[in-house]
């Protein structure tokens, strides 16, 4: 993995082209192609819910507690909605080179930030007044879409803990390249400079919970750069659906009722 | 030294077409239940541009014009009546949080315990200073919902003498969903040892008392040892409920002994085997299911 | 120290305000606040007022080994300083989640959009590099932080000059100013962040807004652009649910007002070059002296002095009868007071005091009263104290003396007149 990422960076000093004449990209996709996403509910016992979803190569783990009593300070406490509390941490191991601090950094804690305003759109907070819901995500191998593949994770351990939530929350990064919008970015060309955008959906009421730009784009590339996010979210979505339908179904088989 | 080593193998998969197909009753956050505005928005519902929508993934629960989802896995939600096991987490002036899985500590005020001694007075200054002489914190009692404050925390009280301190016996948490809600939550089983089934999911397993203690108010734990049967008897007991809890089957009096008496071709310590948690089960399910019919 | 929490009523304040689609500051819903940037005796010292926000940067420059990675490519390091001095709510030493958010969306506006030739900054590749480092420290928080931010980064960057560097074999040597000029850097382009606040679920929308404002929002969107109308960076913040229409809406604005402060900006770069040519005294130490930043100096505001006097006779002229509304005179003794919105006293006062009041509340006397109140007016224009109730006790005294003399004659028989004269309007 490493040594062909390592020939990608170089390729793109040399001016690799992310995307060929006959409309591929490096890894082989079309432009609009998402990666596999693979994802499985409930992988811990002593967390009210977790989940393990796979983008491609980027794996995260999520695991939410909650809502409980506050923990910690109990001046952070809300009277009318409960706290949400984020993590993101990156696994020494994610990267090519080994990640010294797990978490804590800025990057880190603009991703914490980032999720939680993320899920206090999205989960119905005013339910639980004076409580805390904590929601812990691990990147177990980093390979672009960071935050997508993070927000995606958590929305299935949110769904799996029982947390009311208005509608699934779906991410996608999306870049341009020649004029033509690529959807969900892997790693060699979240690097190659390609102008990146983040985008977390509720693909019912088509909300945008968060919007993040990177990097320059002419403002009447906008529109087709969003669209192309929020149908990626929406691809993103059916799969996240179909776990949740597989995972209750299996659950309520279990039970036997 | 013998090791048992297992391989790994493929996960199941359940497959769709042989279960009752797609079941209309199970929804995910964001399906419209109905848009038919003459029903009422129950849990885990809300109404979005007139449309009733879920917000948990779970199954829909119609009780005449009230449409619930209850969600698969969740925290203890309490009502009234309910019996919970819980642990005391801080000593307040006048109260006591005890922590019951639930998703605000609950409270027991001094003034829903009994004293010791069965006395029927007021509770004075002198009563809020000795109260960590009856409860500490890490205690573990069990208790009733006496009612649920507005925010969601639950007031609990332990004025009748089943409830109170708990002793010598062993804890098995287990998920709230799996507590079938009977009559009584205390049984004394046929087996040689008692069980709470707290509502919260706090399942207490005890020796039978011997006979029904003096006038203790619940605060009186007796630390005489235990025979050597009788904790055998207990910790197949927990190893049985473990089971029970992996395999998702409900748990009550009835399952919970079937499921003992199916084990017990089975070493204790072999029970947590899934192999053999499986043949458990499903000796169990067959059982309960021939007294059904 | 906490925040100290706004009041319910300010708050609901506030928000109606913002329905009605009025700010506290009589701004429109498109305006920036007055904007003032000054710069500093240094190179790269830049000083901007956005309302009371105030902010100040300084950009200073180093020699270090470059990045692993990056052997030919300069660094550029910016860091936003959140000092209690500019806000009670701001603790020291501690990285605060608005601190984390300012700065990463500072690094994303200015460094993710390459607007700095990083490969200009290369002194020897692999070894020297100039490490940039823009330090902006916030000297008071009256919202919007973030504009103002950008703002003064962008513009003492562009103010900003380095020494220049010589190479001979492997030594590097550092010109001082004296000997050669410094080099000012290669800006590509210019981002500027423009932040929309949302209120109430997205329904309104704000540009700029000020401290009481972002208390009371749902979210914030930054979209940072240049003039080229590319946009470098957008950071939607606070749990709000946006959409599609409302971004393109934002993004359209902020393309008008980030070519408003890009000339802005520019026009003041000038300015400070031309002083500066002019070899007069400028920057931020000779403001010192003008007091320009240790007293928050209230401005003048300009008002339209011209034809006051032809503008007043018009309005006079021009003035019609305002319809009879019972609210305007409602004193129907002397000495006695009415309270509260109806009309009705409930104080025992026979009923034929209305009927006279009413009397009184002619048709001539309405039009003299008129001309009074009305000069009151254009003088009030002109002053800038517009207080609505203030006219009505000017106009009610001479009235009241009026009145006072006429019922010391006789009440009895003005009754009849009274009665006559209302049935005539009719």
């Amino acid at each position: 993995m490493s040594s062909f990422r390592c020939f990608v960076l170089c390729g793109n000093m040399a001016g690799l082209e992310l995307l060929s004449d006959q409309g591929y990209r490096l890894d082989g996709r079309k432009a609009s192609e998402l990666r596999k996403v693979q994802a499985r509910m409930g992988v811990f016992a002593q967390a009210d819910g977790s989940a393990y979803l796979e983008q491609g190569n980027t794996k995260a783990l999520a695991v939410v507690y909650g809502p409980h009593e506050m923990r910690g300070s109990r001046s952070r406490t809300l009277h009318d909605r409960a706290v949400i509390n984020c993590q993101y941490s990156m696994a020494t191991f994610s990267m090519s080179e080994r990640k010294r601090r797990p978490h804590g950094d800025r990057k880190s804690t603009e991703m914490s930030l980032h999720l939680k305003q993320t899920f206090e759109a999205a989960v119905m907070t005013q339910l639980y007044p004076r409580s805390q819901i904590d929601i812990y995500v691990k990147i177990l191998q980093s390979d672009g879409g960071n935050y997508s593949v993070c927000v995606n994770a958590a929305t299935l351990a949110v769904i799996d803990a029982g947390i009311p939530m208005l509608d699934y929350v779906c991410a996608s990064t999306v870049g341009f390249v020649d004029e033509t919008p690529l959807a969900d970015l892997c790693y060699a060309e979240e690097s190659g400079g390609v102008s990146s955008l983040a985008l977390a959906l509720l693909p019912r009421g088509g909300q945008i919970a968060l919007l993040q730009m990177d990097a320059r784009l002419h403002q009447d590339n906008l529109e087709a750069l969003m669209d192309a996010a929020m149908t990626a979210c929406k691809g993103v979505s059916k799969v996240l659906d179909q776990v949740v339908r597989q995972h209750l179904q299996e659950a309520s088989l279990a039970t036997g009722d | 030294m013998a090791a048992d080593m297992r391989l790994p193998n493929i996960r199941k998969l359940v497959s769709l077409s042989l279960s009752a197909g797609d079941r209309r009753d199970l929804v995910v956050p964001g399906d419209v239940i109905t848009s038919d505005s003459g029903f009422m928005r129950g849990h885990g519902t809300y109404v979005d541009e007139e449309k009733l929508t879920a917000s948990v993934a779970g199954e829909v629960q119609r009780v005449d014009k009230l449409i619930c989802v209850r969600p698969l896995k969740t925290r203890f939600n309490g009502e009234v009546g309910d019996v919970v096991v819980g642990r005391i987490t801080e000593v307040q002036q006048k109260r006591w949080k005890v922590e019951t899985n639930s998703r605000l500590d609950s409270i027991l005020l001094l003034s829903s315990v009994n004293l010791p001694g069965g006395e029927l007075r007021r509770r004075s200054a002198e009563d809020e200073l000795t109260m960590r002489e009856y409860l500490l914190e890490g205690d573990l009692i069990s208790a009733e919902v006496q009612s649920v404050f507005s925010d969601g925390a639950l007031s609990l009280h332990t004025r009748s003498l089943k409830y109170g301190k708990l002793g010598q016996g062993v804890l098995v948490q287990i998920s709230p969903s799996l507590i079938k809600r009977q009559k009584t939550h205390f049984h004394n089983l046929p087996c040689g040892a008692s069980i709470i089934l707290g509502n919260n999911g706090f399942v207490w397993l005890y020796p039978t008392p011997g006979q029904q203690d003096e006038e203790a108010g619940g605060f009186y734990t007796s630390l005489e040892p235990i025979s050597l049967s009788d904790r055998e008897v207990i910790s197949r007991l927990r190893n049985c409920l473990l089971a029970l809890s992996a395999h998702k089957v409900l748990v009550f009096d009835t399952s919970v002994l079937y499921c003992y008496e199916s084990s017990l071709q089975h070493q204790v310590k072999d029970i947590l085997k899934p192999e053999v948690m499986e043949e458990i089960v499903m000796l169990t399910q067959q059982k309960l299911i021939e007294q059904e019919g | 120290m906490k925040e100290t929490p706004l009041s319910n009523c300010e708050r609901d304040f506030l928000l109606k305000a913002i329905q009605e689609k009025k700010r506290l500051d009589g701004r429109q819903t498109y305006d920036y606040r007055k904007l003032k940037i000054m710069f500093g005796t240094d190179f790269g010292c830049c000083f901007v007022e956005l309302g009371k926000t105030r902010v100040m940067a300084q950009v200073s420059c180093e020699l270090v080994a470059p990045k692993e990675n990056r052997p030919n490519e300069g660094i550029m390091f910016f860091n936003i300083e959140l000092s209690p001095m500019a806000s009670p709510a701001f603790e020291q030493g501690r990285q605060s989640e608005l601190s984390v958010k300012l700065n990463r969306q500072l690094e994303r506006c200015l460094r993710n959009s390459k607007c700095i030739d990083l490969e200009s900054l290369c002194v020897v590749s692999g070894e020297k590099v100039w490490q940039i480092r823009v330090d902006v420290h916030m000297l008071n928080h009256d919202g919007n932080l973030m504009d103002a931010a950008s703002i003064t980064a962008i513009a003492s960057l562009c103010h900003f000059r380095r020494p220049d560097v010589g190479i001979q074999g492997d030594e590097v040597t550092v010109y001082s100013p004296d000997e050669r000029d410094p080099i000012p850097l290669s800006i590509y382009h210019m981002p500027i962040s423009v932040s929309f606040a949302f209120f109430q679920q997205g329904t309104y929308l704000l540009v700029d807004p000020c401290e009481r404002e972002e208390r009371v929002m749902d979210g914030l969107l930054m979209i940072a652009m240049n003039k080229h109308r590319e946009i470098c960076s957008i950071q939607s913040s606070g749990g709000i649910m946006l959409l599609k229409e409302q971004v393109m809406r934002c993004s359209k604005i902020a393309s008008v007002k980030v070519s408003e402060i890009t000339k802005l900006i520019m026009k003041a770069l000038e300015n400070d070059k031309t002083a500066r040519k002019a070899g007069g005294k400028c920057g931020f130490a000779e403001s010192m002296p003008q007091e320009r930043i240790t007293a928050l100096k209230k401005d003048e505001t300009a008002v339209e002095m011209t034809d006051v006097t032809e503008r007043a006779n018009d309005i006079v002229l021009n003035a019609e009868v305002p319809p009879q509304t019972s609210q305007s005179l409602l004193v129907p003794l002397p000495g006695m007071g009415q309270v509260g919105k109806d009309l009705q006293n409930s104080w025992g006062i026979e009923e034929y005091y209305q009927d006279e009041e009413e009397a009184f509340n002619s048709d001539e006397d309405k039009q003299t009263m008129m001309e009074v109140g009305e000069k009151q007016k254009v003088h009030e224009d002109v002053v800038e104290i517009s207080d609505s109730e203030e006219d009505e006790v000017v106009i009610l005294q001479p009235e009241a003396t009026d009145r006072a003399h006429k019922k010391t004659s006789s009440s009895s028989h003005l009754k009849e007149p009274a009665k006559s004269k209302k049935r005539h309007r009719k």
